[in-house]
């Protein structure tokens, strides 16, 4: 409410005022709905393409049906195994990220000195920007022929690539809200346990530890819905076959998941075919799941935010008991957590080598966790906090090889001409200078679109409301937003955009389709930074009779920039490295000529990698050249945010 | 107080920054490079990724003697061509298999015009010591009775499957005429691309696929195909002789009889110059 409205007699002006401040507010509420909408929309478009389907094949047999083959003779439409590849390939990441993630996150809050700190996180972060289609193609070339020769099988296209892959890729999100967590931990907990006697390792494994337990509940689900959602790198390196695992826990068979086959079918599928809307059908299904996935994070992170409030409150009086009725049950939680893994772990070995290797794993996991009784505190401190350390050895470790092998094979390629050279021979000889220029369009576009949209939403969210059912609904909607996959948002676009508002394969439907993705990371981000500004500074504004607008445009977004600067930033680099989105959106494999209107079709970095590295033989250098481009490009994008959020946090202090 | 300048001062500058770049992508745009003119037609061809190599090559042949010419070329599958070209998405289609009956009947004005031939070829890795197959065997390969390359005398390891996605022209057409509507095993790897499977083979021992013959180069092997006890290479020769049993057309589609710049462009592919590049890319000439 305006400052007009405290008025008794309102004069022109001020009624003048008063029409622009609730004028504005409104533009600020229509920013923000279009979150809700948008959601909403997506569901509706892809059930209205799907439908179909459900109807045809019937929910039951299309949800249960084991046989996936739209042009058999009959055709059949079961998508079970793509559900179970799915989740195999989901599982399969989190063992194998959780536990370098939450290592790797205990590291980094609790053990390395600062200067170490001030290095590896951002290296860390670094890992969240590479795109998927470098994992995918460094997974190809790299990953799926050090399978197939290590363990000796016919083809490393399989479920272990995909689930490799998935869980580095999952890692960075594990990595920064686990210790986001870890570190919220009250330090009077620390201290208590300390100053009591308990070494650092009792410390951290019995106090820190599960303090933080929601919210690395939280970091790990998150983890869950990157992965299920992630399309380009699983489709191509798990071999696509839709077939269940034989046996079930075989990591060497290979897979098929609902994103891979939405990748891989969309773009040849005859529009209107009942085929096309078995695709829909697997879209709706995927978006269910992520959905959710997502709901339960933000249930079970809301939990820990009113959990945080309520001690907050009486932070004055008695320090709280750390870990009020927590204790009766995380510890038979974990004790039953390390069973399961054991259990999951040693069947891998199984398929792996076989029963022996089976045995081996059951029998060194079981040894360790019945001497882990037996030794002294001490020890235990020593044993914990090296694979502490080598977990983080371990993920620095990958990340340096995916960027040795792209860096030393791409940079004998990139030179004056092939940054400046339109492709020739498809791309095998030339350059990729009208992908790069087709990248920065796709992504400024988007920004352009996105930008006004997510500042007017968090404004309205922030300002302008208080917490109530409306923000919540908002609010859920941009998370929503947030956790729907790539690919989702590709065939939205697809639907949406090209097909029915007819605006063909272009510019303008890749960047529409792009500002929907990266609008709720803007959003949140922009809330943020509008949260960092003290109400103090607000009320200073109005009382010396400034109107709503001109506190929020003089006073509070100017010291906000710098946040909301670093969000954008980040979305540019989201929205550059992404291929699902634009595959069947905006781009061509080859163009000579730049785009001169935004209803013409670009070449875009991504998508030229991913067709170098799937379609065109004998492309090896402009291969790696492009992944390189690629990867300075986004990092050099992320590297820019990164620093400008850990320069002001070093200035700006209220 | 002086915070605060300064962070807004950041803003201008990050604002400018951002500007900046957006000017000098647009200012590119008026010089395209390597060319000085700037084209004045377009014409967006798209559709079958095993057309894709010829008219992106022809393509590029015809925008070297016509500057103002700018030919698009974009793959995405027979499918994506029939439905492009009937929606006027795109000008000229490009389909590795004929029209089918309902396309037909959505699309009654589409006009097919075949500009070359393509032999399906069956492929292994250079290390595999099977060199011929009869249609029998590559259908039981591909049916999942087959499973070791021992069983056809070759090396004791297993077979690895790849064939294309359901939504693939080569996959319909291989379906058809060797597998003879047969359903494929559901254990067999799937790729989006000729390319991808010419690349998994080329790096699997134990693997088969199935590609067109303008993709089979040094990494990989093509199998000769058994035919009435002579053995048959996939070749462009015997594809013309009539004697390599799986073959194909390759068409491009057009709403209507092809006009303007779309004609010129498909007569250019089936000139005297245009059939030298079919060949160049492996292809079979009319």
């Amino acid at each position: 409410m305006g400052a007009g409205h405290t008025q008794d007699h309102p004069s022109r002006t001020q009624k003048w005022l008063g029409a622009k401040e609730s004028a504005i507010k409104t533009v600020w509420f229509f920013c923000a709905i279009f979150a809700v909408i948008a959601i909403f929309f997506i569901l509706f478009f892809l059930f209205i393409d799907g439908y179909p389907i459900f109807l045809q094949a019937g929910v039951w047999d299309f949800l249960t049906g084991l046989s996936w083959n739209p042009t058999g003779t009959p055709p059949s439409y079961g998508i079970f195994t793509l559900i179970v590849g799915t989740l195999l390939v989901t599982v399969g990441a989190m063992v194998l990220a959780v536990p370098f993630g939450i290592g790797s996150a205990l590291f980094i809050s609790e053990l390395a000195p600062p200067r170490v700190k001030a290095v590896i996180k951002p290296a860390i972060e670094l890992l969240a920007g590479i795109p998927s289609v470098v994992y995918g193609f460094f997974g190809l070339i790299i990953l799926t022929n050090w399978i197939r020769i290590s363990f000796d099988v016919p083809t490393g296209e399989s479920w272990l690539a995909g689930s490799i892959l998935l869980g580095i890729m999952a890692l960075p999100t594990i990595i920064s809200v686990s210790e986001d967590a870890i570190s919220s931990v009250p330090k009077e907990f620390r201290e208590g346990s300390l100053a009591v006697g308990a070494t650092r390792w009792q410390t951290l494994s019995r106090v820190m530890v599960p303090g933080a337990l929601s919210g690395i509940t939280a970091a790990i689900i998150l983890g869950t819905g990157r992965a299920i959602g992630e399309t380009m790198a699983v489709l191509m390196v798990t071999g696509n076959a839709a077939i269940i695992p034989d046996p079930i826990w075989n990591v060497l068979s290979p897979i098929r998941t609902l994103t891979g086959t939405l990748g891989i079918e969309m773009g040849e599928v005859a529009i209107g075919s009942t085929h096309y809307h078995a695709l829909f059908g697997v879209a709706v299904v995927l978006l269910v799941i992520t959905l959710v996935v997502n709901l339960l994070a933000m249930v079970i992170l809301g939990r820990i935010k009113e959990k945080n409030m309520a001690p907050a409150k009486k932070r004055c009086g008695m320090p709280q008991s750390p870990l009020p009725e927590g204790r009766s049950w995380h510890a038979p939680v974990t004790r039953h957590l390390f069973w399961v893994l054991t259990g999951v772990v040693s069947l891998a070995m199984r398929a792996i080598a076989g029963l022996a290797g089976f045995i081996v794993t059951f029998l060194v996991l079981s040894g360790i966790y019945l001497i882990k009784a037996r030794i002294s505190p001490k020890i235990a401190q020593k044993i914990a906090f090296s694979l502490i350390v080598a977990s983080v050895v371990t993920v620095l470790l990958i990340l340096g090889i995916i960027l040795f092998d792209i860096i030393s094979n791409g940079l004998p390629y990139l030179t004056w001409d092939f940054l400046t050279q339109p492709p020739r021979d498809l791309g095998r000889e030339g350059g990729i200078f009208p992908a790069i220029v087709g990248t920065l369009y796709l992504t400024l576009g988007a920004i352009a679109i996105a930008l006004p949209l997510g500042i007017g939403a968090a404004v309205y969210l922030n300002e302008y409301t208080k917490e109530g059912r409306m923000t919540r609904l908002i609010r859920t909607g941009a998370d929503l937003l947030n956790g729907t996959p790539s690919i989702v948002f590709g065939l939205f676009g697809f639907a949406f955009l090209v097909i029915y508002l007819k605006f063909g394969v272009s510019l303008v439907a890749g960047q529409i389709t792009l500002a929907l993705m990266v609008l709720p990371t803007i959003i949140r981000t922009t809330e943020e930074a509008l949260k960092s500004v003290p109400s103090s500074v607000r009320e200073g504004s109005l009382a010396l009779g400034a109107t709503k607008w001109q506190t929020i445009r003089k006073v509070v977004l100017p010291p906000a920039a710098p946040g909301i600067i670093t969000g954008t930033i980040l979305s540019v680099g989201r929205a550059a490295g992404e291929t699902a989105p634009i595959m069947f959106t905006a781009v061509v494999f080859s163009q000579r000529y730049l785009p001169s209107s935004l209803f013409q079709p670009v070449m875009a970095l991504p998508y030229h990698l991913f067709i170098l590295a799937t379609n065109v033989p004998g492309a090896e250098g402009n291969k790696y050249g492009t992944a390189l481009v690629l990867l300075i490009l986004v990092i050099a994008i992320y590297s820019v945010a990164i620093a400008v959020r850990n320069h002001y946090h070093k200035i700006l202090r209220w | 107080m002086a915070d605060r300048k300064r962070s807004f001062g950041f803003f201008t500058f990050g604002l400018a920054f951002v500007l900046v770049i957006a000017l000098l992508a647009t200012g590119c745009t008026q010089s395209p490079s390597g060319s000085g003119t700037t084209p004045v037609q377009t014409l967006k061809v798209t559709g079958s990724t095993t057309v894709l190599p010829i008219a992106q090559a022809a393509g590029e042949a015809y925008m070297n003697t016509h500057a103002e010419a700018d030919i698009q070329v974009s793959g995405g599958g027979s499918s994506v061509g029939v439905q492009a070209v009937g929606e006027g998405t795109a000008d000229v289609g490009m389909s590795s298999r004929d029209l089918k009956s309902e396309e037909k009947t959505r699309f009654p004005d589409l006009v097919t015009t075949v500009i070359g031939n393509d032999g399906i070829a069956v492929i292994v890795h250079p290390s595999n010591t099977v060199s011929t197959l009869s249609l029998e065997q590559v259908r039981a390969i591909y049916l999942g009775t087959c499973t070791n390359w021992k069983e056809l005398g070759g090396p004791d390891s297993a077979i690895v499957v790849i064939g294309r996605d359901s939504a693939s022209g080569t996959r319909e057409f291989f379906t058809e005429k060797v597998m003879e509507k047969q359903n494929t095993l559901p254990g067999m790897l799937e790729k989006n691309s000729n390319g991808a499977v010419r690349q998994t083979v080329a790096q699997t021992p134990g693997a088969v696929g199935y590609v067109g013959l303008g993709y089979i180069d040094n990494d990989v092997r093509a199998i000769g195909l058994n035919v009435n006890g002579e053995a048959v290479q996939p070749t462009v020769q015997n594809v013309l002789d009539g004697k390599y049993p799986v073959s194909r057309p390759l068409l491009m589609l057009t709403q209507g009889a092809p006009q303007g710049l779309a004609k010129d462009y498909i007569e250019f592919i089936k000139s005297k110059e245009g059939q030298a590049i079919v060949v160049d890319e492996g292809y079979v000439p009319l």
